[in-house]
């Protein structure tokens, strides 16, 4: 179907998943494309409300693209979610972005990056990650710790067993909560596992994300390990309507989420309500 | 300076309303609300304001955004075009005037612009009317804001015993005027009434500073505990803007709109997978109050509250910003 340019931009593109990626029992990643090809190209970090039409419409982050399509890995924990799992390939989706600052890529520039994610929060970060590895010359080493529940939950299991290994001067460092009768690798949450791999300060941000209760102790164990508040980066969720900053409820004091973030630094989230 | 005889009135909104849409206040079920000139409703401009602000003439309670079809694994959306007609808004009162000012904000600025807002305002005349009485809500002084002279608008209409004083502000309001040839007859002597004198006054120097560092204060359970988180005040309030969007689903087809939603509403904020970061109605009204009195002074430079006194008037349980004010300025950190 032909469409006009939109008057009103909170009318979404339509689209169609174009390929499903069973991550997790309860994640899956969904390439999205339009007959006009990739939707819009995004910057690490930003994000995108989809929708299926007569379900919902919800915000996500934009884990990764490619020239012709943009992947959006998306658990499944409510009614659209629900919806897009059951989804085949094919489905026609609307979209709409991006959305939001995302990660400050310039800013980033010739550090070490040191990447902590947790569950379904690798998700925004692997985009950042993947971005560093196609500007590879652009940045230091690059150091993933990331975590899951179990074996099963772990997400990107091809990049992190794989791809990610494999790159000149990038560290995979992999944790399960609770490991499984064929796991051989290391037990344990995501912040003790952090504090035991000590990653130097010295010329490093750490960029993280995943479950609230695991970002708390996370910032604790870095704070220990001596990284400063600006040294730490991480990208937040809200529940969110427009994206434009104008339906009022991602905001944090008076920034809002989905226009002055999702991205902030932990000096930045100091300065805000803790309300998130 | 111009002059319109009360019974004369009717006959100026009937001109208008041969090229645009007039809303004016009437009476509806008891109460005072801007509504369609038809020519037969009762006007009610000499009193008082109306229950509801105007705001919904540019942000409607609901507006459709797009109609969608889906056909099997197949879609596609019709976008609604914006409404486009001519409006024509008399009898608006200096605190409601403020609000267009502040919702101007919101909506016109910052990166997007909402067009379904923007052509309604543009294609919106302003008449406003001086407030000569003050009711006992009424705090508009107290945002710096001239119940006998409103700002943005395009004519100022006064009160005078037997008609309303007019004077132009715009060229769109000269227009306006022009519209009234045989209606409208020299003021000569009149003078202008003197303006209102609201008794609430509350002193908002350094509020914003002080809620600045009043995040964690206990204050804020104290002053939530009698809210029944109704949403009347976001409701009633000329500036409150949130808004949600939903849709209407019919087989195989429906359609998108937005629609007002309240801050004092746990769904607002509720995510999926159940996180909550406004979980009880003290995060929820200190929010609301924050937001009025700090977050949008920060953001826009201007305080979210026009004084209009509507959210005290009715709020079930006398939760009062003028009280909430006074008392935060009194709270020791």
């Amino acid at each position: 179907m032909a469409e006009a340019a939109r008057v009103n931009p909170l009318v979404p593109m339509t689209g169609h998943i174009i390929k499903i990626v069973e991550e997790t029992p309860d994640v899956k990643t969904f390439h999205v494309t339009t007959e006009k090809g990739k939707p819009f190209t995004p910057m690490p970090g930003q994000l995108a409300m989809l929708s299926l039409l007569d379900v919902g419409e919800a915000m996500f982050s934009i884990t990764s693209q490619g020239p012709e399509h943009l992947e959006l890995a998306i658990k499944r924990v409510g009614m659209l979610t629900d919806a897009l799992h059951e989804a085949e390939e094919g489905q026609a989706v609307g979209i709409r972005g991006p959305y939001g600052n995302g990660f400050p890529v310039e800013e980033l520039k010739g550090k070490d990056i040191l990447f902590i994610g947790g569950g379904i929060g690798l998700a925004p970060v692997r985009s950042l990650i993947n971005y560093c590895i196609e500007h590879r010359q652009d940045y230091g080493n690059l150091w993933i710790i990331y975590g899951a529940r179990s074996p099963a939950d772990l997400c990107f299991k091809g990049d992190l067993f794989n791809n990610w290994p494999r790159v000149e001067n990038c560290r995979v460092d992999v944790t399960v909560d609770k490991g499984d009768a064929s796991w051989q690798g290391h037990e344990g949450f995501v912040p003790a596992f952090v504090e035991e791999l000590q990653p130097d300060p010295a010329g490093k941000v750490a960029v993280t994300c995943g479950p609230p209760i695991m970002i708390k102790f996370v910032l604790q164990s870095l704070e220990k390990l001596g990284y400063k508040d600006d040294q730490i980066i991480t990208t937040l969720e809200m529940r969110m309507k427009c994206g434009i900053g104008k339906c009022g409820r991602c905001n944090l004091g008076s920034c809002y989420v989905c226009l002055d973030g999702p991205v902030f630094t932990l000096a930045q989230l100091k300065q805000l309500p803790n309300e998130y | 300076m111009l002059k319109i005889a009360k019974d004369k009135l009717p006959q100026l909104l009937q001109a208008w309303a041969a090229g645009a849409r007039v809303f004016v206040p009437q009476e509806k079920d008891g109460t005072r609300v801007f509504l369609p000139w038809d020519g037969q409703g009762k006007l009610t401009l000499d009193e008082g304001n109306t229950l509801e602000p105007p705001k919904d003439l540019f942000f409607p309670r609901t507006e459709t955004m797009y109609r969608y079809q889906v056909q099997g694994q197949e879609a596609g959306v019709t976008e609604v075009p914006p409404f486009d007609a001519k409006m024509v808004l008399v009898g608006v009162r200096s605190c409601d005037a403020r609000s267009f000012a502040i919702m101007d904000d919101v909506f016109l600025t910052k990166g997007y612009v909402d067009e379904f807002y923007r052509r309604r305002r543009e294609n919106t005349r302003v008449v406003a009317l001086a407030c000569t009485e003050a009711a006992p809500t009424c705090f508009c002084t107290t945002f710096g804001i001239d119940p006998g002279r409103a700002e943005g608008v395009d004519v100022q209409m006064w009160p005078l015993a037997d008609g309303y004083l007019l004077e132009v502000v715009t060229e769109a309001g000269q227009e306006l005027l022009e519209q009234g040839t045989g209606l409208l007859t020299d003021a000569g002597k009149e003078e202008i009434p003197a303006a209102a004198k609201p008794g609430l006054v509350v002193d908002i120097d350094g509020v914003t500073a002080k809620l600045q560092r009043m995040f964690e204060h206990p204050y804020w359970t104290a002053v939530s505990r009698k809210c029944l988180g109704c949403g009347a005040c976001t409701y009633l309030c000329p500036t409150c803007h949130c808004f949600d969007i939903q849709g209407e689903n019919r087989g195989n087809s429906g359609y998108k709109f937005r629609c007002w939603d309240s801050c004092m509403f746990s769904e607002y904020t509720r995510m999926a997978g159940g996180h909550n970061p406004r979980p009880s109605k003290k995060e929820r009204l200190r929010n609301r109050f924050l937001h009025k009195l700090q977050y949008f002074p920060e953001r826009y430079g201007k305080f979210a509250c026009v004084g209009c006194g509507r959210c005290l008037d009715r709020c079930p349980v006398n939760v009062d910003i003028t009280r909430v004010i006074r008392e935060v300025k009194e709270v020791t950190l």
